[in-house]
């Protein structure tokens, strides 16, 4: 079974909202139902095959194609199942996520999964600013530089990034330490075909927070010098 | 029955329904990895003193092992699903939380058509972290991460637990003390890499075998008198003159096949040995049949080598 895929006609100017394009919406839907299911939940909204040329008819693994950074919330609120973004994408990437997994090999713009609960998010490029912000649970993965307000009132949950991003003044660094669970994680993340597949020790420099929301979240910042 | 000169009685060994788990521990090294096992195993010869009988299994590799560090494998029974879970707690908590580098994963996963129950590995365990204990869903699996004095120490939240078969044994009769040992350790070094199965005593090998009820109305258990070679005209002894030493190699296993495969590999590695080393026959302790539901028969498990 191939992929549902995804691929954006042509270059957009404006935003569009991705939100319905999860597993959870889609599934059991027909090629036909898909392409004239309303992209919004509004009266005159515009269909998806407006926008996308769909194909495949694997559910659990969608692809985006093609695409920019004006796809907002792609993955909101998805509880399983993977999507790959081959390209940028926009704001809100796994925003209220409750589990499955996204992979970006692009960039991504702001609040990359806000409110994310449960799931894994790896992007290989940057993410904007507030990167896991609201965040309560899950794994948030950044190999390139992330923007300002990274972790903004995370609860907990776990945000990996590759360069030291700027701290707020809630964040609290704990050390480095070898921590043994990673060993675990990027054993996941070793089929899913991202920049992370090269790392290989266990160090990291540890930064707890928001300490203003308990601070049970965690920003790791990989010390990649040491592979 | 007779192979390469050494009798197998016509009897069967008599074994129990129990309930088994089984957990990885891995640690730095594997130096640390049995510190840990040994603790955690310390202590289970028997049900009827320890409320557990538990043994390490097989040593594993770090490519075996889930976060990739050497690690041994950890086998527990216990005759009820409450004891092995509150024994595996206790145990968890002061034998592998303690142990420096130590982590613990589940060592019996969920699988269909397979009768597994859930139970707490880290679930509990995690409370130590006052607060500060962090989990993370991987793969669908959740772990545990505890901070401690060392670092952090990983654990799965749960492990399975099967219905499994405890009491499988037979008996080493040889003319000697020194010959009933050394055929009891070639057997247990042979055992020991069957899958599935621990022998809990200590080095596999136990010499005070019991019988069912005592002369003192409070003892429960006590000496196996038929079996002790310094009664033999006391008592209605099973030993013959020659005989001078008993040796019993209790197994506990996932499954019936796991017992059988192991008591086989035992005692084929016993009568290889020959007439030389002393053993003149082997045994199996049971209680007339009554007690347990599986029974292991001597020549049943034997015929298949001989034939």
């Amino acid at each position: 079974m191939s992929a549902l895929t995804f691929t954006l006609k042509a270059s957009v100017t404006h935003s569009i909202d991705c939100r319905r394009l999860t597993a959870n919406n889609l599934a059991d839907l027909s090629m036909t139902e898909i392409e004239n299911l309303n992209l919004l939940n509004t009266k005159n909204s515009p269909k998806i095959g407006d926008y996308f040329d769909v194909s495949g008819s694997d559910f659990n693994h969608i692809v985006f194609k093609n695409t920019n950074e004006k796809l907002n919330y792609i993955g909101h609120k998805m509880t399983r199942g993977q999507i790959n973004i081959e390209g940028d994408c926009g704001d809100f990437l796994g925003s209220q996520m409750r589990g499955g997994s996204i992979i970006c090999n692009g960039n991504a713009n702001d609040r990359v999964g806000d409110q994310m609960r449960r799931g894994l998010i790896l992007i290989d490029g940057n993410a904007g600013d507030y990167c896991g912000s609201r965040m309560i649970a899950g794994t948030i993965g950044v190999f390139g530089s992330v923007g300002n307000y990274a972790g903004f009132a995370m609860k907990r949950g776990t945000i990996l990034l590759t360069q030291t991003p700027k701290l707020q003044a809630t964040t609290q660094d704990c050390g480095t330490h070898t921590l043994p669970f990673l060993a675990l994680l990027f054993k996941s993340f070793n089929v899913l075909s991202t920049r992370f597949n090269t790392i290989k020790n266990l160090r990291v420099q540890r930064y707890s927070g928001d300490l203003a929301c308990n601070g049970n979240g965690e920003i790791l910042v990989l010390r990649l010098e040491s592979n | 029955m007779i192979i390469n000169s050494i009798k197998i009685d016509d009897t069967f060994a008599e074994a129990f329904n129990m309930r088994g788990t089984r957990v990885i521990i891995t640690a730095q090294n594997l130096k640390w990895a049995y510190h840990a096992a040994n603790a955690m195993t310390g202590f289970a010869t028997s049900v009827i003193g320890c409320g557990v009988e538990a043994g390490i299994e097989c040593v594993l590799s770090a490519d075996k092992t889930p976060d990739g560090r050497p690690g041994v494998s950890v086998l527990m029974f216990a005759m009820g699903s409450k004891v092995l879970m509150q024994q595996l707690e206790t145990r968890m908590g002061q034998c592998i939380l303690t142990c420096p580098t130590a982590a613990a994963f589940a060592g019996i996963a969920p699988k269909e058509g397979l009768e597994i129950d859930k139970i707490s590995l880290g679930r509990h365990l995690r409370y130590f972290g006052d607060g500060f204990q962090t989990s993370k869903l991987i793969n669908g699996i959740r772990y545990w991460r505890i901070p401690v004095m060392d670092g952090e120490f990983l654990v799965q939240e749960t492990t399975g637990m099967v219905r499994a078969i405890g009491g499988g044994n037979f008996l080493i009769l040889a003319t000697s003390q020194a010959a009933a040992l050394h055929a009891a350790e070639t057997a247990i070094d042979a055992m020991r890499k069957i899958p599935n199965v621990i022998m809990p005593f200590p080095g596999g090998v136990v010499r005070s075998g019991s019988k069912v009820g005592s002369k003192y109305p409070k003892m429960f258990a006590s000496t196996n008198d038929a079996f002790c070679p310094t009664l033999k005209g006391l008592v209605n002894s099973e030993l013959s003159e020659e005989i001078e030493s008993v040796m019993e190699i209790v197994i506990d296993g996932l499954t019936f096949e796991d017992i059988a495969t192991s008591m086989r590999v035992g005692i084929q590695a016993i009568c290889d040995l020959g007439e030389a080393s002393g053993v003149k026959r082997i045994s199996a302790g049971n209680y007339g049949g009554k007690l347990g539901p599986h029974h292991f028969k001597l020549h049943g498990i034997m015929g298949k080598t001989a034939a």
